[in-house]
């Protein structure tokens, strides 16, 4: 291939943006090891302090409890009733149903702020400001327009007559779905689910918005930690989520892989 | 004569200001095979949707036995179904899908069993029973489709355009299966099919529709040889059609002329009104012969050779140019370009159309 000062151009900046990307999510790798008690790369050597304090801490632990079943609740809630309205869609698939469609995916084009906004006005005139069901309902919500566009995409592919099929077997409605629906729209509850999850425990601003002390989930507790005291167990935190990352999609990748054989 | 399984009077579907049926009055008989045959958006699919239940009419009502079953969810009319798509389920196995009508109905599983068994019998596909739909090609899937439809001893089997996915070859065969299966089993069939060669070999009788109403119902050697209007003819088979003059009539028998040359037309029953008759004409039963060995003469125009027979053009200064078929194994004119001929035919040959209504 010919080197032209275009191509070394363009490699120069397409290198570049992949630096940018990833240089600041890898820069908490060593400030994580760091053998100073503030934010700030390893003086004289490498020290797992910061590690040994995260799981010493009660409240760092409870806040990543907190954050985990949380997430858990909302993904189940969420692929329940987002899965249920994308096949109650599927089955009208008219215009009314089109518009619901756009009108649930909102709380995704609406700003986080304006929307924490809203479930704070609201939350307070229900009394669910600091309470976990509160926290569970605001993510659930965020999290719905997930599920339904992935139950929605593996439903897509589900012939309209497989369900006329079985009722002219003989199968109710309710038999009907239960038993050809919903195993075609089981792909796309699991992905729905792992989103719905991710979503919850991944969401900073409305936590923040509606929650005061007796809710701390993982996200606020590393905001605070930079607020309140410039702490590095906030770094050992964020390094173990990204290896975790790393691991959960290396192990998505390899199954695809699997799979495709 | 047994009473009509099925009963359809007044059917209307309208979808906004289209009338996809209106006003259609059918009577199916027990085990018979009725084919619903008609272009797309003849209202053909409406009709079958209507009656499997998937389509509440807007108008008319439809009786199983002698009970109203117009308003009864699919799931209560027990028929089975057939679709172009075969609409297995994906998720599940031949054995499972074929037990799945029986296991909704709560059938003990020996009983299950058993009919599974048999039912794959019936498909002659007794090998495939664990195997997953998607690990068959389309002939074989549509064969669990029917076993599937079957199993659960419908009172009708319904069959949406089941062989137009299947290639051609496939297609005659699967064909020739049906219509055994329909006679060894004698259940009712009401299969929908644009396809005429289709509906004419396999059908006890064939309902031919065209935007939203039946145009003619009859055996199919009736249809072909009486079509009763243009659109008929036209489309069952190929048709020649002539607007000629009548010059007499007696009874039944008519004389029309070409030009100078006048021809008796049998027309029992036809109804004759004004001094000029459409008639149709089918390819094969105009005769070839040499020049001033038949009635008119013409010019060949063009020759198409289709292996056992072939098309013939003929230009005829009045008539215009005129298809025939003929078998290429006949003896006599051999067919080319440019070659002067002569034409005729018999006096049952040409059928008297009916006017369209406007």
């Amino acid at each position: 291939m010919k080197t032209s000062g275009f191509r070394i151009f363009f490699m120069t900046g397409a290198w570049m943006v992949l630096a940018f990307l990833l240089l600041p999510i890898l820069v908490v790798i060593p400030v994580s090891l760091t053998d100073t008690s503030y934010i700030g790369l390893p003086k004289e050597s490498l020290s797992l302090q910061h590690y040994v304090a995260y799981f010493q801490d009660p409240r760092w632990l409870s806040a990543t409890w907190t954050s985990i079943w949380i997430g858990l609740v909302v993904a189940v809630c969420a692929t329940a009733l987002g899965t249920a309205f994308a096949i109650g869609c599927w089955f009208l698939s008219n215009r009314a149903s089109t518009i619901a469609r756009w009108i649930l995916i909102t709380p995704i084009l609406v700003p986080p702020v304006v929307q924490s906004l809203g479930f704070y006005r609201f939350w307070v005139t229900l009394g669910l400001i600091d309470t976990h069901v509160g926290v569970i309902l605001a993510h659930t919500l965020l999290a719905l327009p997930y599920v339904s566009i992935s139950v929605f995409a593996a439903l897509a592919n589900l012939d309209p007559r497989i369900p006329q099929a079985a009722r002219s077997l003989g199968a109710s409605v309710w038999q009907t779905v239960r038993s050809v629906v919903l195993p075609a729209a089981m792909p796309g509850m699991v992905t729905g689910g792992i989103f719905a999850f991710i979503v919850s425990f991944d969401e900073i601003v409305g936590v923040l918005f509606i929650t005061v002390r007796n809710v701390s989930t993982l996200p606020k507790k590393i905001w605070e930690g930079i607020q309140e005291n410039i702490d590095p167990t906030i770094a050992s935190v964020a390094t173990m989520l990204v290896l975790l990352t790393l691991v959960a999609t290396a192990v998505v990748i390899w199954r695809g892989r699997e799979g495709a054989k | 004569m047994t009473d009509p399984i099925l009963t359809i009077s007044r059917a209307t579907k309208r979808y906004g200001p289209v009338h996809a049926l209106d006003r259609v009055d059918l009577t199916v008989e027990e085990g018979e095979f009725l084919t619903l045959l008609g272009p797309s958006g003849s209202g053909k699919t409406t009709l079958l949707s209507a009656i499997a239940g998937f389509a509440p009419l807007s108008e008319g009502r439809i009786d199983l036995r002698g009970r109203d079953i117009t308003s009864e969810p699919p799931e209560h009319r027990d028929f089975g179904m057939v679709f172009q798509g075969y609409a297995l389920f994906p998720t599940m196995t031949v054995r499972d899908n074929i037990a799945f009508p029986l296991k909704v109905r709560k059938r003990p599983a020996s009983e299950i069993k058993k009919r599974v068994e048999y039912c794959l019998g019936l498909v002659q596909m007794e090998d495939f029973a664990d195997r997953m739909p998607s690990q068959m090609s389309g002939g074989q899937q549509q064969r669990i489709a029917l076993a599937r439809a079957l199993s659960f001893e419908p009172q009708v089997l319904l069959l949406d355009e089941p062989l137009s996915a299947l290639d051609k070859k496939l297609r005659a065969d699967l064909q020739w299966e049906l219509k055994s299966l329909h006679d060894s089993l004698g259940v009712t069939f009401i299969y929908v099919t644009h396809d005429q060669d289709e509906a004419l070999s396999m059908s006890d009788r064939v309902v031919i529709l065209k935007d939203g109403r039946i145009q003619q119902q009859g055996v199919p050697d009736a249809l072909y040889n009486h079509p009763r209007n243009r659109f008929v003819a036209d489309f069952l088979g190929k048709s020649n059609f002539m607007d000629l003059p009548v010059r007499g009539r007696e009874g039944d028998a008519l004389t029309c002329a070409v030009g100078d040359t006048q021809f008796p037309v049998e027309a029992p029953g036809a109804e004759v009104r004004g001094d000029v008759l459409n008639l149709a004409l089918r390819p094969e039963r105009i005769r070839l012969g040499a020049p001033g060995e038949e009635m008119l003469d013409g010019t060949i125009r063009q020759v198409s050779y289709l292996g056992e027979r072939c098309l013939v053009m003929v230009d005829h200064d009045v008539i215009g140019p005129l298809l025939i078929s003929q078998a290429t194994w006949k003896e006599g004119v051999t067919p080319r370009a440019g070659l002067p001929v002569s034409f005729g035919w018999d006096s049952d040959a040409c059928v008297v159309m009916e006017a369209e209504p406007a």
